[in-house]
């Protein structure tokens, strides 16, 4: 480090008087003496104390502002995994895409098919689908009314065939639907509705 | 071999009619259970098919029928099948009739097709299952076409390749033209004209499957 002349000091703070000092000194005197007078005339600058304070003061962007600053800046993301776990992530995404594809539900054979039964009865408290589907069970087949709009309905996977069918309302009316195609004599002195089931197309 | 044979036949009556008698006990009203065990296994000895005798007996039951009523349906339902099986013969049938077909003949006369008109069928298509094209048919004189004009809309769509349950499109593509203004006839023309092609059902979607589910306790009749 290089040290200055302490007479170049004295001059500067007015102790010795630039007579005094050694001739080859008096330049540096002068030239120091000039800057000091310049950096006067600009006038006081703004202080790194003053504007880090500043920047404290600024109030703290918000929670979404920060999210989408930090989402809109790119990042690293390393990602190590083991071969044997990508190998399982694949699988579950696989059956998991089976799933979803499959839509849930029952399992069809080649010789099922699908019977819907809707009927509409507003004032209901419920409504059973009894044929020979389920051996005449009255209260083994519920319909639902999700909506509570008063339609009732439900879908079974039943074998392919010919059924005839009524429904029952609050476990004491028997009713045919009215929606059904076709209609047969049930030799008890009422109609049976008829359902043709076929397989379900592929 | 023989012996084994004469003992199963000995043995399958009494079987079919305990396992009938089971189906029933607590479903009827029990006064007409001999009764009605004593038709079922008279149309098991006859080579006919129980289960349409079962299906009537439990039907009843459930509808809360007099025990006498129910004895007399199943009597009637007997009495359908038999008649069914003497067509069957008279159409050439060779014989034994199969239990099913013998259903699907019962069925067309319960639902009201004229015997000669089920007689044409059963005679032109000999080798098929004849359930749908019966009810094809059925479909179509309950909306009031001609028995014959719709028998033979069948079997033409039948002599085109169409079988089974394609056959109820065919019924059902004639209805749709019925629907547009048609006459009957009329109707019967432009599907003939269009034959085999005939649109299908539509698929099922799938929250439809996603939604069905299966009864409890399934018997096709």
């Amino acid at each position: 480090m290089n040290t200055i002349d302490p007479r170049i000091h004295q001059a500067l703070d007015g102790e010795l008087p630039l007579e005094g000092v050694p001739a080859e000194l008096r330049p540096v005197v002068r030239r120091i003496a000039a800057a000091a007078d310049l950096l006067a005339a600009v006038g006081p600058a703004v202080s790194l104390e003053s504007r880090v304070m500043a920047e404290i003061r600024r109030p703290a962007p918000s929670r979404s502002r920060r999210l989408t600053r930090w989402l809109a800046s790119p990042h690293a993301i390393t990602f190590r995994i083991r071969p044997a776990w990508s190998l399982a992530l694949a699988t579950a995404a696989a059956v998991l895409m089976l799933f979803v594809a499959r839509g849930g539900g029952p399992e069809l054979s080649e010789h099922e098919g699908l019977a819907q039964f809707v009927g509409r009865f507003p004032d209901a408290q419920s409504v059973h689908v009894v044929g020979s589907f389920n051996d005449w069970r009255p209260r083994s087949l519920p319909l639902e009314d999700q909506n509570h709009d008063g339609v009732w309905r439900t879908t079974v996977v039943l074998p392919a065939g010919i059924y005839e069918y009524m429904f029952v309302v609050d476990g004491e009316r028997w009713v045919p639907d009215h929606l059904a195609e076709r209609l047969v004599a049930d030799e008890f002195g009422r109609e049976n509705s008829v359902v043709i089931v076929r397989p379900v197309r592929r | 071999m023989k012996l084994s044979v004469a003992l199963l036949a000995l043995l399958a009556g009494p079987l079919a009619a305990q396992s009938a008698r089971a189906r029933l006990e607590g479903r009827l009203p029990s006064a007409a259970i001999p009764a009605v065990d004593s038709l079922v296994q008279l149309a098991f000895q006859e080579g006919l098919p129980t289960e349409p005798l079962i299906q009537k007996a439990l039907e009843g039951g459930a509808k809360q029928v007099t025990g006498p009523r129910i004895v007399a349906a199943v009597q009637v339902s007997l009495a359908q099948l038999r008649d069914a099986r003497a067509l069957l013969a008279r159409a050439g049938d060779r014989p034994p009739p199969l239990p099913s077909e013998v259903t699907t003949v019962a069925w067309a006369l319960r639902r009201g097709l004229p015997a000669p008109v089920v007689e044409r069928v059963v005679a032109a298509l000999p080798h098929a299952p004849r359930a749908a094209a019966m009810h094809a048919i059925a479909d179509l004189v309950a909306h009031h076409f001609d028995p014959d004009s719709a028998a033979g809309l069948i079997i033409d769509a039948v002599h085109h390749g169409l079988q089974r349950e394609r056959l109820l499109d065919v019924s059902t593509a004639a209805l749709h033209e019925l629907q547009r203004g048609h006459t009957q006839a009329e109707a019967i023309g432009l599907v003939r004209q269009a034959l085999p092609n005939v649109p299908g059902p539509p698929k099922p979607t799938r929250g439809t499957v996603a939604g069905a589910r299966r009864p409890g306790a399934a018997a096709s009749p």
